[in-house]
Order: structure tokens, then sequence, then C-alpha cells
């Protein structure tokens, strides 16, 4: 009875007559649903409002002729990415299979009989196609070089990637945002940095600076100094009790006031500031939690062994209690990443509101709503849920629940 | 005492107890040093740069209009009693929006266990897709939606009570009469009575084995109560809204309005997905064995979910509950990009002429004294369900 697909079928979706109701009653729904969604998709919508303008909706205003420093950093991360492969395989390489073809089209996109380059009358005289679809080619060569640099043995450890990684990171946000201080990376314009590199950037800024601050903030709560201890659990339930929306409202009025009168704070940094602290206390509660859940055996031990305290914390609690929170922390970048979009509170225009603005300021797209709204949460579910994929291998791989 | 290593006593930083005086005392100049200079520092700025601070603001009148409110609001009112509007509108949002996305959660949560494939499936693809999308788009998404209903003259009626057009949602509302206090008594009489019989039957069945129906028994009493206070009393008028002339101005009833309308939607929609991954996991949690012991001890299906799996599941699902409900709350911040009169829009709207970091504080300390709520509901919770013998 239950052998073959009609056993299937009859075991999982007519196993009673409700639930055979169920079925149908839903099947008729979906497939109802499937074709309108098709029609819309393919006949109804009217995607010139994203194809017309999709250097917008990737990058902001950013200038044309600095498109090679975006994609630079993209290289970086495909020789990460590269080494991933190399180093772990499974899920990475699935990664490096679709950034490959993905990069592969974008690099063929220029070229194609879409016009995706009107952006407004500020037209550069360099034009800056070629060099877009070589960059954009070249991922598949630096995925190839990182491959290549992790068969060294003596490259191939994971030491050696967290600092690849951290370099790379930094080099990477230096070539985006630019500095007065690097010769040759003039600064660009932060109202003209947005789109979903705004998203990436402020999210991918947001985790990593917030997991250092996050370790120091746990180990001030669970310290035994009183002084320290409330300070530190004040920060962490303040934040953690109002929106981000007050908080980026909040900075905008006091950050200013912590700088000399002659320092203008740009909208990116304090955005950047903001998003660092309010994760900074999520994280402090998942590392705690991790800590928490490190049995007490191994701190038992180590003070059998004679380590001090300040030892046992980071040699003992403190590396088992992170390993215990990867998944958690991929977790907390998901959120972070969606909460990006409250920047717009602060005037700045990422993914949503570069899509609202699109909308509500040209005249020729104030129909084009549906399009634009389901282009970006396509765009924004793509990545999350990629993430969380990514998480749930991990928490596999490490045995989380099961050592 | 004396040591071997130390003959001449123990050294001053050996001391166990100094160490730690020592650390102490660094350690608060450390963090008393750091806080003070930060709030000095930008104390004097708001000095120095004259910039406006104080709470003198809030007797004067906010002059500023508010779209809808629960009670009576006109712009020449204070700051204060604005803020108080503004503040619950908020409340509003959140209480219906943790009532109805409670509601939905369950059903989508118990829906992804459903032994039909097609059923778990759409609930997963529901969960998946839901939360995965930031709220802001989605809000945007809905209030899109809202804005391109039909207008007042062409939008929808249902059997002439309900009206669904751009302008909001309009539907019955039941208004107080002469008796209302009198039933409201009748009906918290009822509420304690349903509870009594309630605790009684379960202790009867729980002891005795015999089936003594608790829920449908105190429901019934409950109801009861209620309906005959209702016919006794004629406590409630209900009216409902009724079209005014040609331009669609409506009289009685209530009205939600478009922005409310999205903002609920989408609130209700994002945090159902979560609360249906918390009601999935605490079902899942619940051992098997504890219905096979539950079942071998001779309690029917229906007993053994009732008291064994459900009280056991409620302890693992409460907790992440009361902390979604709390980030409903938060979300609810949201409003003020579809144009809700929420906390933080009425606020920022007011930051235009009065001193914006006063009502930003403000507002932080409104939305910390609602979390404050949450938590202490969440621990009196947790103190009610604890294993006996455990912590």
């Amino acid at each position: 009875m239950t052998v073959g697909v009609p056993g299937w079928i009859r075991a999982n979706l007519f196993s009673s007559p409700i639930d055979g109701v169920i079925t149908i009653v839903l099947g008729a729904i979906l497939a109802l649903a499937a074709v309108q969604a098709v029609n819309w998709v393919f006949i109804t919508a009217d995607w010139t409002v994203i194809t017309s303008r999709l250097p917008l909706y990737v990058i902001g205003r950013y200038p044309q002729e600095l498109y090679w420093r975006p994609l630079t950093a993209l290289l970086l991360i495909s020789v990460l990415i590269g080494m991933t492969w190399r180093m772990w395989g499974g899920i990475a390489r699935n990664f490096a299979i679709i950034l490959i073809a993905i990069t592969m089209l974008a690099a063929i996109l220029p070229y194609s009989p879409i016009e995706l380059s009107q952006i407004g009358p500020d037209e550069s005289p360099s034009d800056p196609k070629t060099v877009v679809s070589i960059l954009f080619a070249l991922n598949a060569v630096a995925i190839a070089i990182g491959y290549w640099l992790a068969t060294l043995p003596s490259i191939a450890r994971p030491r050696n990637f967290i600092i690849a990684a951290i370099a790379f990171f930094i080099i990477s946000a230096l070539l985006v945002i630019g500095s007065s201080y690097v010769p040759g990376l003039e600064p660009v314009p932060t109202q003209d940095l947005g789109g979903l590199t705004l998203n990436l950037l402020l999210a991918a800024v947001g985790i990593v600076c917030s997991i250092p601050i996050g370790i120091l903030l746990a180990l001030g709560r669970r310290s035994q100094l009183p002084v320290l201890k409330v300070a530190c659990v004040g920060f962490i339930e303040i934040v953690r009790g109002v929106p981000l929306i007050t908080l980026l409202f909040m900075s905008r009025h006091i950050l200013p006031l912590t700088f000399p009168e002659s320092i203008s704070i740009d909208e990116l940094y304090l955005a950047m500031i903001t998003i660092t602290l309010f994760s900074s206390a999520y994280m402090a509660e998942n590392v705690r939690g991790g800590m928490a859940a490190v049995a007490t055996g191994q701190t038992e031990a180590a003070n059998a062994l004679g380590l001090r305290a300040w030892q046992t914390t980071t040699l003992i609690t403190l590396p088992q209690g992170l390993r215990n929170i990867i998944p958690a922390i991929v977790g907390q970048a998901i959120g972070l990443f969606k909460d990006t979009s409250l920047v717009f509170i602060i005037g700045m225009l990422d993914l949503v509101e570069m899509g609202r603005v699109t909308i509500q300021g040209n005249l020729e797209f104030v129909d084009d709503g549906h399009e634009v709204y389901i282009f970006i949460a396509a765009v924004f579910w793509v990545f999350t849920f990629s993430m969380s994929y990514v998480s749930r291998k991990i928490e596999t791989a490490l045995g989380v629940g099961r050592r | 005492m004396q040591s071997i290593l130390y003959p001449g006593g123990i050294p001053l930083w050996r001391n166990v107890v100094f160490i730690q005086w020592a650390a102490q005392i660094v350690s608060a100049i450390f963090v008393i040093t750091i806080v003070s200079s930060f709030l000095f520092n930008v104390a004097y700025e708001i000095q120095d740069r004259e910039i406006p601070f104080g709470f003198s603001f809030l007797d004067d009148a906010a002059q500023i209009p508010i779209g809808e409110s629960l009670i009576h609001y006109d712009p020449s009112q204070s700051y204060l009693y604005g803020f108080g509007v503004a503040a619950l509108n908020t409340i509003k949002a959140s209480i219906l929006g943790v009532i109805l996305a409670t509601l939905l959660g369950i059903i989508i949560g118990v829906s992804r266990l459903s032994s039909n494939w097609l059923l778990s499936k759409l609930a997963l693809t529901y969960i998946e897709t839901i939360r995965n999308i930031p709220l802001l788009i989605q809000l945007l998404f809905w209030f899109l939606i809202v804005l391109e209903l039909p207008n007042v003259r062409e939008g929808y009626i249902f059997f002439d009570t309900f009206y669904l057009n751009n302008s909001g949602f309009y539907l019955p509302w039941p208004t107080p009469l002469g008796g209302f206090w009198m039933w409201a008594i009748v009906s918290a009489l009822g509420l304690v009575a349903g509870i009594t019989a309630y605790k009684f039957l379960q202790r009867r069945e729980v002891e005795t084995g015999k089936p003594s129906y608790p829920i449908v028994a105190s429901t019934v009493i409950f109801l009861a109560f209620v309906l005959i206070g209702l016919a006794v009393f004629t406590p409630l008028d209900l009216v409902v809204p009724e079209p005014q002339g040609r331009f669609g101005r409506f009289q009685g009833g209530a009205r939600l309005t478009g922005s409310f309308f999205a903002l609920l939607i989408g609130l209700v929609v994002y945090t159902s997905s979560f609360i249906a991954e918390i009601v999935r996991a605490g079902i899942q949690a619940v051992q098997r064995g504890q219905t096979e012991a539950a079942r071998s001890l001779g309690l029917n299906t229906n007993a053994s979910l009732r008291h064994v799996v459900f009280p056991q599941a409620m302890r693992v699902i409460i907790p992440p509950m009361i902390s979604q409900y709390l980030n409903l709350t938060k979300n609810s911040s949201l409003a003020a990009a579809i144009g809700y009169p929420d906390l933080v829009s009425v606020a920022t709207t007011m930051t235009q002429i009065a001193p914006a970091i006063t009502l930003i504080g403000m507002v932080m300390a409104t939305y910390l004294a609602m979390s404050l709520t949450y938590s202490v509901i969440g621990n009196v919770y947790n103190r009610m369900t604890r294993y006996a013998g455990v912590g």
C-alpha cells in the first residue's frame, strides 16, 4: 500500500477523507496562483523599471569610472571562496560554481541588447563597460587562484585563512569606501554609495566588528566586578530593549556631539557605528549563552590543571563557547542584513529606499511598485536564504547538539 | 597564615583579597571615567552648541496633526498628551498584532507538522519566504496594495456592514450604553466561575480518571454569564457604519485606516512565520516517549495531548514567543515608513520644533518600559512552570 508513487501519494496526500479534501482544495488554489504568478511575471509585469537602472540597485550612484574598485573587492572575496572550496569543500564548491555562473552572466550583460547604463546625465567619458566585463569575468580566475593557494601546504592552515579573511575584508571595505589617507583611493562621496552594496557593507561591518565588542561585553557581564557588570548589563539591555530605528535617530543627534565640532561625521560612519553597537549587544548575549553551554567539567578540569581564571576563560571556555554559537552568529548576520534596510531613516539610499525613491520620484515608474518591491524582496531572499542554508550545513558539520 | 614559599608572609601583590579589591576599584574607576566623560562631553556640547534640550516644552501646544487616535486629540493639546496618544497607537498595533500573529503562527506551525505533504510543504514555503524578507519591504508592499484598493465610491461592500476601500476598512463597533458596567461585572463573575469550574473539573479528571470535560464546561459557564448579562442589561449598541453623502464619509462604527491596516497585516504575517517555527520546535521537543507513556497509562489521544504533550510544549514555546512579542512591538516602529502615527513617527514629526534628544530619549524609555513589561511576564511564567526540584 505504501510502495511506489501511488503508495506515496496515498500515504502523504490522501490518508483520510479530510486529508484528501485539504489536498484537493490546496492543490486547486496553488495551481490557480501559479498560473497567475507566471502570467504576471512573464507577461503583465514591466521589468524596465529594474533593467534600465540596474546599477542603481546594485551600487547606487557610485561613480562609473570607479566601478573597478568594488569589483576588485569582489575578486578578493572570490579568492577566499576558492580557498574555502579547496580546504573544506562541500557547500563552498556549490557557492563557487554559482558565483562563477553569476559573474559570467554579469560580464556579458553590458553587451546584451538590454540597455543597462541609463544612470543619469553624468555619463563618464571613458566607457566602463569593458572594465566591468573583464573584472566580472576574472572572478573565475580568482576562484582558481584561491583554490591553488590552498593546495600549498604552507598556506592552507585555518589560522592563515582567518588572517587572509580579515585582511581581505579590510581591503575590500577600503576599496569600496576609499580613504583620503591611501593614495590612489580617493574617498567616494558616501551619499553616492547605495543599493545592495550598502546593505552588504553595513551588515558585514556590523557583524565582524560586533564579534570582539560582543565578546568583551559578555565577559564583562560574566565578571565579578560589580561596576563593570552593571555597565555591561545596562548597555546590553538598553540596546536590546529599543528598536534600531530609535538608536539610529538618537545617534544622529548624539554622536556628532562626541566629536569636535569641526569634524562633521558622515551618515555612512554613523550607520556603521550604530549598527555595530546594536549588533554587539545581541552578540554579547549569544556569546554568553555559548559560554554558559560549555560543560562545567571543562572549567573544573582547567582549575585542576592549575590554569588561572583568565587562562581558563581565554583558552577553555571562550573558544568552546564561540564554537557553540557559530550558527547563532550566522542567524544574527541574517537578521542584521535585513535590519540594514532601516538606514533610510538617516537618509541613506539602500536597496529598499532606492526602490521607493525610484517609484515615487519618476512619473514613468509610478505604477511599477509591484515589480520593484518583488524584485528587491527576491534579492534579499536569495541572500538570506543562502546564509541560513550555510548555517544549517555548519551546524551539521560542527555537530552542535550532538557532542 | 604562614606560607612555606613566602616565609615573611604573603606579599601584597600575591594576596587574593588585595588583588580582588584592587581589581574592583580599578574597574570601577575605569567604567565611571568612560561613562561620565561621555555624559559630561555630551552635556557640555549641548550647552556649547546651544542645542535645544530639556522638558519644558512638554506643556506647550503640540500643533501637529495626528492622523488617528484611540482617545480624542486635537493639535491644540500639549506635546505630552500627543506623545501619550502616539504611545497608545503603538500599543494598539502591538496588542492586536500579538493576538493575530499568535493565531496565524499556531495554525501555520501545526500545518508544518501535518501528515499531509502538500500542507506541510506549503507551510514550510510560507515560513522560509516570509522570514527571509525584510519587514520594511513587506510593509511597503502591503501599503501599496492598500493604496491600490478602489476609492470610497467604488470600494468593496460586504453584507452592507463592512466597507473596504483605499481610505480604510470600516466595520461595525459596539458603543457602551447605560447597563455596560453591570454587564462587565457579571462577565467578570462569569470568568471567575469558569476558571473555578475548570480547576475543579481538571483535578477531578486527573484524580479519578473520569472524563469531566473541563474546557467545554468552563467555556459554557462563562458564555452563559456573558449572554444572560447581555440579554438582561442591553449594555451595548452595535453601530453599523453608514456611508454619508457622495464624498465617502462614514457615520458610526470603527475605521481601520489604510496605513494601520497595512502595518497590522505586515506585522502579523512577518511575526507569524517566526511563531510558526517556535510552535513546531516546541511540539517536536516533547519526546515521543512521553506520548507513548501517556497512552500506555490509559490516557486517550485527547487527554495525553492535553495533560502530557501540551504543558511540556508550552514550557518550551512561551519564552521565545514572548521575545517574538517584544520584537513585534519594536518592529511596529517601522510604521514611520508608511505613515501610521506611532510613537516613532509622531516623535519624529515633533522634533521639527521640539528638542530632538529629549523626545527620542522619551521614545526609547517608553520602549524600554514595554520590553520590561514583557520580561516581567516571561519571568513570572518561567517561575510558575519550573520543574520541581530543578533550579
